[in-house]
C-alpha cells in the first residue's frame, strides 16, 4: 500500500493580475513536487521566485490558477486540510495585547482544544521553545527571536503532522537563529514533516533531506540533498583508519585503470550554496535581459551574499 | 502527532466566540478607545453639572419635560456618536491590520473558515459597542432619574398649590405628572438606545464589507461615513419627494432613491429615536420591525463580505 504524501503539489500554476496594461504575471509555473511523511524539505530560490506563493497555495491562502495542492491527501483549498498543518509566516506579528501563554491558548482554542489538555499543551510548548520565563509577558515586549519562537509554538499547538516554515530565521540574531535550527532538529527527530523556505542555505543544507530550487516560478532542480550536491563524475571513497600503504595501493590500482584518476582524498562535494548560485546564475547568463530586471534588487543573485 | 480526520464545520459558534472575545479584548486594550471613553465620560459629567435644578413654575410639565429633553438629547447624541465611530473605525481597522501584520496568515492557516473569522471580528466590535452603550445607558438613566426626581418634588409642590387654587383639577394634575414622567427614565428611552445599537450594527457590517475589498483603513472609514450621510440625506430627500407637487418627477426621483437604498441602508425608520427623546412612546412593534430590518441588513452585508473575502487572495 502506498503512503499518502504529506505534501503533494501537482503542476501548480499561479497567475496574478498585472498592473494596468501588463496582462497577467505568472508567479508559479507548473511546479510539481511531493514531500513524504517525516521528511524535511527545503524550497530555496531568489526573492520573487515564487516560494511564498507556493506555500500560500498549499495553505489555501491563494487559489491555484491551474494544478492542485494537497496536504495528506486533502485538497488545500478545503479548510479540513489545515487540521494537519502548522504555519509560521515570515516575520510574523501576533496580537501584542496577548501574553505568550495566551497566544498559544488562543490558537489552540481555534483548533478546538480546551481545558486541561490545552493548558498542558501550552506549558509543553513554552518549554519546548524556551519561553517559560516569558509566558506572562505581553508579546509587545518580545524580541524578534522570541516572536519567532512563539510563532513556532502556535504552529505546533494542535500537534500537526506537517509544519510549514517561511524564512523561520529571518531577522533573527545568530544565537536565536541557532535555537530555531535546533528546534527544527528536535521536530525532525520526533517525526514531523517540515516544509521550509529559507535564504540561509547552510541551514537548509544542515536540516533538509530533500531540496527544491525554484527560479522565476519554475522548479529548476529537485531531489535528495545528497544527490544534488554530489559531483556526478566523481566518486568519493571514505575510509576509516586507512594506512599510507593502503592509500598507495589505491593510487596504484587507479593508475592501472584507463581514464580513472585519483584527484584527492577528502570531501569532494560542492555546497548547497554553490549549487544554488550555479542554477540561478546560469539561467541569468542565458537570459540576461530578464536577469537584469530581477537581480537589480536581489543582492543574493548578484553574488554579494554567497561565495 | 495527531491524526485528525473530522470535517471542519462551515460555522462553529465556539470558534466565532473565541475570535469575537479576542477582538473585543484587542479593542478594549487599544488606548484610543480608552481616550474616547474618557472623553464621553467628561462630556456626560459636564452635562450633569452645568444645568441648574429648577423650581417653581419651571417644574410644571411643559418646562420640566423640556429640561429633561434638553438633558437627554446631547447625552443620547454623544452615545450615538460613540456607537457609530466605534462601529466604523474599529471594523475598518481590524482586517487590514491583521493582513499587514500577517496575523491573518496564522489564523487562516488553522482550520478556521473565513466566514467564522468575519463573524468573529464583527461580533467582537458589536460586543464593544454594546458594552459601551450599556455603561453609558446606566449613566444616562442615573442622571435622568436624579433630575426627574428633583423636578417631580417641585412639580408636586407647585401642582398641589394650583389644585388648591382651583386652576387645575386633580385629573389635570395626574395627566401633567404622567406627561412629565414620560420624559424621564422609560422603556421607550431604553428602546431608543437599543435602536442606536441597531444602527451601529448595520454600519459596522457595511464597514466590514468595504474592508474586505478596500486596500486601506482610511478608504473604509471614509466610504462608510459617506454611506451613512447618503443614507440620511436620501431619506430626507425621499420625504420631500413624497410631498412633491409634480407626480411624474416625484415618481422618477422615488425610483432613483429606492435604487440607491439597495446599496445604502435606509436610515429613515431609525429617526424614531428623535421622537422618543421628545417624550413619545416607542411602540414595541416598531422596535421589533427595526430589529428585523437590522438582522436583514447585517445578514446581507455579512453574506456579501463572505462572498468577497472567500475569494480574496491573501
Amino acid at each position: 500500500m502506498s503512503v499518502t504524501p504529506a505534501v503533494q503539489v501537482k503542476s501548480l500554476v499561479k497567475e496574478f493580475k498585472g498592473s494596468f496594461g501588463q496582462g497577467r504575471i505568472r508567479a508559479v509555473d507548473k511546479v510539481s513536487f511531493e514531500i513524504a511523511p517525516g521528511e524535511v524539505y527545503g524550497l530555496i530560490g531568489p526573492n520573487g521566485s515564487g516560494k511564498s506563493t507556493t506555500m500560500k497555495a498549499l495553505l489555501g491562502l491563494v487559489s491555484p490558477s491551474e494544478g492542485s495542492c494537497a496536504i495528506f491527501g486533502r485538497d488545500s483549498t478545503k479548510v479540513d486540510s489545515r487540521q494537519d498543518v502548522g504555519f509560521l509566516p515570515e516575520n510574523p506579528y501576533f496580537y501584542k495585547h496577548l501574553s505568550g501563554e495566551e497566544t498559544i491558548r488562543f490558537y489552540g482554542k481555534l483548533c478546538g482544544m480546551k481545558g486541561k489538555a490545552l493548558r498542558d499543551r501550552s506549558r509543553e510548548l513554552l518549554s519546548l521553545v524556551g519561553l517559560e520565563n516569558a509566558r506572562s509577558r505581553r508579546l509587545g515586549g518580545y524580541s524578534k527571536g522570541m516572536l519567532q519562537r512563539i510563532g513556532l509554538a502556535q504552529a505546533l499547538v494542535q500537534d500537526p503532522r506537517l509544519l510549514i516554515l517561511d524564512e523561520p530565521t529571518a531577522g533573527v540574531d545568530p544565537i536565536g537563529s541557532r535555537q530555531i535550527r535546533d528546534l527544527i532538529f528536535k521536530l525532525k527527530d520526533r517525526g514531523f514533516t517540515v516544509f521550509l523556505c529559507s535564504h540561509l542555505l547552510e541551514q537548509v543544507q544542515e536540516v533538509c533531506d530533500r531540496v527544491g530550487i525554484i527560479h522565476k516560478g519554475a522548479l529548476v532542480k529537485e531531489g535528495p540533498l545528497e544527490d544534488l550536491i554530489a559531483i556526478e563524475d566523481q566518486t568519493e571513497v571514505i575510509l576509516r583508519n586507512a594506512t599510507p600503504g593502503l592509500l598507495d595501493k589505491i593510487r596504484e590500482l587507479t593508475r592501472q585503470e584507463e581514464g580513472v584518476e585519483l584527484l584527492r582524498t577528502g570531501n569532494s562535494r560542492t555546497t548547497l550554496e554553490r549549487l544554488f548560485l550555479r542554477e540561478t546564475m546560469q539561467r541569468n547568463q542565458r537570459y540576461p535581459e530578464e536577469a537584469g530586471s530581477e537581480s537589480a534588487g536581489n543582492p543574493e543573485v548578484q553574488g554579494g551574499g554567497y561565495s | 502527532m495527531s491524526q485528525t480526520s473530522s470535517a471542519t464545520p462551515l460555522i462553529s459558534l465556539s470558534r466565532i466566540w473565541i475570535i469575537a472575545g479576542n477582538t473585543f479584548t484587542h479593542l478594549v486594550r487599544m488606548k484610543i478607545f480608552y481616550f474616547l471613553l474618557i472623553f464621553v465620560l467628561i462630556w456626560l459629567g459636564l452635562n450633569v453639572f452645568k444645568l441648574p435644578y429648577n423650581a417653581g413654575p419651571e417644574s410644571l410639565s411643559g418646562v420640566g419635560g423640556e429640561e429633561l429633553r434638553i438633558l437627554k438629547a446631547p447625552l443620547v447624541g454623544t452615545m450615538k456618536l460613540f456607537a457609530l465611530i466605534i462601529g466604523i473605525v474599529a471594523t475598518a481597522l481590524l482586517i487590514p491590520r491583521d493582513m499587514e501584520d500577517r496575523t491573518l496568515y496564522t489564523l487562516l492557516a488553522k482550520p478556521v473558515p473565513r466566514l467564522d473569522y468575519l463573524l468573529g471580528k464583527l461580533i467582537g466590535v458589536l460586543l464593544l459597542v454594546f458594552s459601551g452603550l450599556l455603561v453609558m445607558t446606566l449613566l444616562l438613566d442615573g442622571v435622568v432619574w436624579v433630575r426627574t426626581q428633583a423636578i417631580l418634588i417641585e412639580f408636586d409642590k407647585v401642582s398641589q398649590i394650583l389644585v388648591e387654587q382651583g386652576q387645575w383639577t386633580q385629573d389635570d394634575r395626574l395627566a401633567e405628572r404622567a406627561e412629565l414622567l414620560s420624559h424621564g427614565v422609560t422603556w421607550s428611552l431604553q428602546g431608543a438606545i437599543l435602536i442606536l445599537f441597531f444602527e451601529a450594527a448595520i454600519i459596522a457590517a457595511l464597514a466590514l464589507l468595504i474592508s474586505t475589498f478596500s486596500s486601506s483603513t482610511l478608504f473604509t472609514v471614509v466610504i462608510s461615513v459617506l454611506t451613512y450621510f447618503i443614507g440620511n440625506f436620501i431619506a430626507d430627500g425621499l420625504d420631500q419627494l413624497q410631498g412633491s407637487s409634480s407626480p411624474g418627477e416625484g415618481n422618477i426621483g422615488m425610483l432613483a432613491v429606492k435604487a440607491i437604498f439597495v446599496a445604502v441602508p435606509d436610515y429613515r425608520p431609525f429617526k424614531i429615536v428623535d421622537e422618543v427623546l421628545t417624550g413619545q412612546t416607542l411602540p414595541p412593534d416598531i422596535l421589533g420591525s427595526l430589529a428585523i430590518s437590522t438582522v436583514l441588513y447585517v445578514g446581507l452585508y455579512v453574506i456579501l463580505s463572505w462572498f468577497v473575502f472567500s475569494r480574496k487572495e491573501i
